[in-house]
């Protein structure tokens, strides 16, 4: 085995003896174990980046090592452009929302814990990005919900997040289970858990069975995206949530059900045989988008309407995905990434907006525009890009998935649809600006300032959401090499 | 008599054993511990044996001379299989660890006397039943281990509900045998003999009939649904180290009793693999829904053990309606699971019934922060029999889920559908109960709040921690645990 593919196994192994560490040193204030958690996520975030020289000559990345032998299951790793994408995604949030953590309450007592669990909850999320062999993805596919339930269950907010924490857990099991049905279909048909050999024999199985695989395999990760009516998990989960939880679920987590829905149907099977599909998960995503637009307009808790528009995004990016073309897809992955930046830099600024008025309902909360310019810049960018406006990122993906769905020949009228539908993301979006910066000043006594140690990462994260708008370049080229390694018979 | 000593050498100890046991602690007055201390030594020399009857296994198992007895009309022979000889050795490790933690269990009894010789004379009597291959032989000894385990079950015999669990078993158990000792009538009417040293070459109604009796009467030992009934009185109101031997190991090694007796009294494999699988729906679906809501401890793991009865019946349905070696591989593995993760659950409940004198679940708000180990170990059964990933339990889960789609066939699959139904249910019993310890009331951070902590004795911390290890270990690294069943497997002729 060469060096380099050593490297590869740090990803999953740093972050296991920083829980480790963690978990020894009880005492650790938060600084301390806020100080470890960063650097084993660090170490996260620098291997894929180093292992880039090598990515672009080889394309693909593998480490192996045998586990269970007489059951075909081993510990087996890849990197690839389209891992690469997710991965250095949900790493950077991850990051972000343990920096951010610092300035906000969360975790004060027993911080080696909290952090030892945010830390195992990005582990699980990037073991489901790298893990090449069905059984080991499905671990960590699981960790990624239990150390999400445990975040919510004792760091959570109010009375309630005992029972949002097991409807959470209930809820996306259920998806996971339909996913473990297929993934063990596959398993015993081709007698290996390895995915990758999976992909050169998955065209041979009866066409019946593909196409049960691909609806239970869509459904089951549909949960995980939270697209109507499977989403009904989502808003409590995201409200009752820390913040820093939040911002990890909402922009990170969320984008674990696209790339399973890329890794598995769409790699596995042949374009066509997913074709009947399209027309429904395009009208599933119009649904999404348009209801969860309508309930965050309805919603008067600010961070029930950030969430809510997470049930909207997600709806571009399963019909982006429906299209089935290339632009489409694209626009998806590039969507994922963009809806990543923009729900965490939104959440940061509910987080903080939260913080100085110790309010969460939208009518108590207003013309904080003028005594916090920084915030108001923050959330003015946040809420302008999630409106689609160029160059702010989403602009671009939306104009790809757009062309997309016109080129799928589906349905053109779909297509309009949902673009017309775009326009209730402007109206929730401009809502919630204008109800909160402008207007009288309300609650009357509020803080001097903002607390910067919130304000500085949320300014980082808006400086880093102008730059990927403007230079979409290289994030454009990874989705297309990953792409093209992974969907046989695209154009 | 004649054959190989060997063979019968663990019952001799594991009897002898328990007569001597009982009459030194009689003379010399021991107390508890050093009493528990001799019994496990008296296990330990039995299991050395059966260890080393294992490893004869190749040599031991195709010989025709493998058996130990008189074949004579009227002996007894008794002839040893690598099934029966794996799972005596799961059982007794088992009983060697509910030993240790009964040093300091019934530190507030006074009847230790019989106890330990008691569960001796269980394990003999449980050996003793995989061993024999005369009918009548057979039912003795199935009697023999049901008045000693109801003996322990009201062991307790100051309190009433004991008595009435212990009453309980008996009944039943009465009941089983009565259909066992008919079975046996029709077997000898038709045959005149009462040995089954091999399939019968023709069977005829009669021997159906006696099939069909010790089909019952086995299932009724096992708890499968409809006779699942008194499980929960008698596991709820035993001691816990009870509870756990007979819901960990005693009724669910039945389960692999029942097909020897009833293949060779000429049940077709077809029809027992139909009536196991279609029994196994019932019981998943009961076991799991009358779990949520329990509101005493035991009485809920007792519902899950009839869950867990149902995906054993499963696995080994499917071996056998669709031959499959696999499925075979599957159930035994999930009985080795099952037998570490049940008696782990029952022995940390009891713990808490120890120190906090309820079994109400309840109660166990927030006692995770008072006793950390045990609520962790507690969680680990919990969540293993729950089938989260790196447990045992989800290896398990695996192996059956992949036995019963490979056989691509509708009736597994729409039994594999209820298979999972009943586990996404049973989520809903087991994360409330496992979540109680860690969270008081709805303070934030409570859950690390460190009142005052309970000092849990060694002797019960020693056996929990233990199982909770193997149950991470299996888990983590099944390798070895697959290959040992399909060893097991290969030498398994039924």
């Amino acid at each position: 085995m060469e060096n380099y593919e050593w490297f590869l196994s740090g990803i999953i192994v740093i972050p296991i003896v920083g829980v480790l560490i963690l978990l020894i040193w009880r005492k650790a204030t938060k600084k301390q174990a806020a100080t470890i958690g960063i650097i084993s996520e660090s170490f996260a975030l620098a291997i894929p980046l180093v292992l880039l020289s090598v990515l672009r000559r080889n394309d693909q990345i593998v480490f192996s090592l045998p586990w269970i032998r007489n059951m075909g299951i081993s510990f087996r790793l890849s990197l690839n452009w389209l891992c690469l994408i997710f991965l250095l995604t949900e790493v950077l949030v991850t990051l972000t929302a343990m920096i951010y953590s610092l300035g906000e309450e969360t975790g004060e007592k027993n911080s080696n814990f909290y952090y030892a669990l945010l830390i195992l909850f990005s582990l699980g999320m990037s073991g489901t990005t790298l893990a090449d062999d069905a059984f080991l993805f499905y671990i960590f596919w699981e960790l990624m919900l239990l150390a999400s339930v445990l975040l919510i269950l004792i760091w959570g907010h109010g009375e309630t997040r005992f029972r949002v924490a097991l409807k959470y857990f209930i809820v996306t099991h259920l998806g996971s289970l339909m996913v473990l049905v297929c993934l063990i279909t596959l398993f015993v048909n081709f007698g290996t858990a390895n995915i990758t050999a999976w992909m050169m024999q998955a065209n041979s199985l009866p066409i019946n069975t593909q196409v049960l695989l691909i609806i239970f395999f869509i459904v089951g990760f549909s949960v995980k995206m939270a697209i109507f009516p499977l989403h009904i998990w989502l808003p409590d989960a995201h409200t009752v949530a820390p913040m820093p939880v939040t911002i990890i679920l909402a922009a990170a987590m969320l984008s674990m059900g696209t790339y399973g829905i890329l890794r598995f149907p769409f790699a596995l099977f042949p374009l066509e045989n997913l074709q009947p599909f399209a027309i429904w998960m395009m009208i599933a995503g119009l649904i999404s988008e348009v209801y969860g637009a309508l309930m965050a307009l309805a919603e008067k808790d600010i961070k029930r309407i950030i969430a809510f528009s997470s049930v909207s995004q997600m709806g571009y990016i399963i019909f982006g995905l429906g299209s089935l073309t290339l632009r489409g897809m694209e626009g998806a992955i590039m969507h994922v990434v963009y809806h990543a930046i923009i729900k965490a830099l939104l959440f940061m600024v509910v987080g903080i907006i939260v913080a100085i008025t110790s309010e969460r309902d939208i009518q108590n909360i207003s013309g904080l525009g003028f005594k916090y310019p920084i915030l108001c810049v923050c959330a003015a960018i946040g809420v302008l890009g999630i409106s689609g406006m160029p160059p702010l990122g989403i602009f671009n993906s939306e104009w790809m998935i757009f062309a997309g769905g016109f080129d799928s020949g589906v349905s053109i009228a779909l297509t309009i649809i949902v673009l017309i539908g775009s326009l209730l993301t402007v109206i929730y979006a401009l809502r919630f600006f204008g109800n909160i910066f402008f207007g009288d000043r309300k609650p009357e006594s509020l803080p001097q300032k903002a607390p910067l140690a919130l304000i500085l990462p949320t300014l980082v994260i808006t400086i880093f959401l102008i730059v990927e708008g403007l230079t979409p370049g290289p994030l454009l080229t990874w989705a297309m090499k990953g792409l093209a390694s992974f969907i046989g018979g695209l154009h | 008599m004649s054959g190989i000593f060997n063979i019968v050498l663990p019952a001799v100890i594991l009897v002898g054993g328990a007569f001597i046991l009982y009459l030194i602690s009689r003379i010399c007055n021991l107390n508890n511990r050093t009493e528990s201390i001799l019994a496990i030594l008296v296990l330990i020399g039995a299991l050395l044996v059966l260890i080393n009857n294992f490893k004869e296994i190749p040599n031991l198992i195709p010989s025709s001379d493998a058996h130990f007895g008189n074949s004579e009309p009227g002996g007894i022979i008794l002839m040893p299989s690598a099934l029966s000889i794996f799972i005596m050795i799961v059982s007794i490790i088992i009983t060697i660890l509910i030993t240790i933690y009964s040093g300091e269990y019934l530190a507030r009894d006074s009847r230790y006397l019989v106890y330990y010789p008691l569960i001796l004379i269980v394990q003999a009597g449980l050996f003793g039943m995989f061993l024999s291959n005369n009918l009548f032989n057979l039912f003795l000894l199935t009697e023999l281990t049901t008045v000693a385990a109801s003996a322990l079950i009201a062991f307790r015999f100051d309190l009433e509900i004991a008595i009435k669990a212990g009453f309980k078993y008996l009944i039943m158990s009465s009941l089983g045998a009565m259909m066992m000792l008919l079975g046996i009538y029709f077997f000898y009417r038709s045959t005149g003999d009462m040995h089954l040293t091999q399939i019968l070459e023709s069977p005829d109604n009669l021997t159906r009939i006696a099939a069909a009796c010790f089909l019952l009467g086995f299932s009724l030992k096992a708890g499968v649904f409809p006779l699942h009934t008194w499980v929960p009185d008698v596991y709820g109101n035993a001691p816990s180290a009870i509870s756990g031997l007979l819901a960990g190991v005693f009724s669910k090694s039945m389960l692999f009793i029942l097909p020897v007796i009833c293949l060779r009294l000429g049940m077709t494999r077809e029809e027992l693999g139909m009536y196991l699988m279609i029994f196994a729906c019932f019981n998943m679906l009961v076991g799991s829904v009358r779990m949520l809501g329990q509101s005493q401890l035991r009485r809920f793991l007792s519902f899950s053990s009839i869950a867990q009865t149902g995906y054993l019946m499963f696995g080994l349905g499917i071996g056998f309606y669709y031959d499959l070696d696999q499925a075979f591989s599957a159930g035994l593995f999930l009985f080795l699971v099952i037998a570490i993760m049940k008696s782990l659950a029952f022995l940390a409940s009891g713990v808490y019934q120890f120190y906090l004198r309820t079994q109400d679940i309840e109660r166990l708000r927030g006692e995770g922060h008072r006793m950390p180990l045990i609520a962790l170990c507690f969680s680990i059964a919990l969540a293993g029999l729950a089938g989260i990933p790196l447990l045992a339990g989800f290896v398990g889960k695996w192996m059956i889920f992949s036995a019963a789609l490979v056989t691509g066939d509708l009736f597994s699959i729409i039994c594999l559908a209820i298979f999972l139904t009943s586990t996404v249910i049973s989520l809903g019993g087991y994360l409330p109960v496992l979540i109680k310890q860690y969270y008081r009331s709805s303070n934030t951070e409570e859950v690390f709040n460190n009142p005052e902590p309970v000092r849990v004795s060694r002797w019960l911390l020693i056996p929990i921690t233990l199982l909770s290890l193997l149950v991470v270990i299996i888990g983590v690294y099944p390798s070895p645990w697959i290959n040992l069943v399909i060893y097991v497997i290969r030498w398994m002729l039924i």
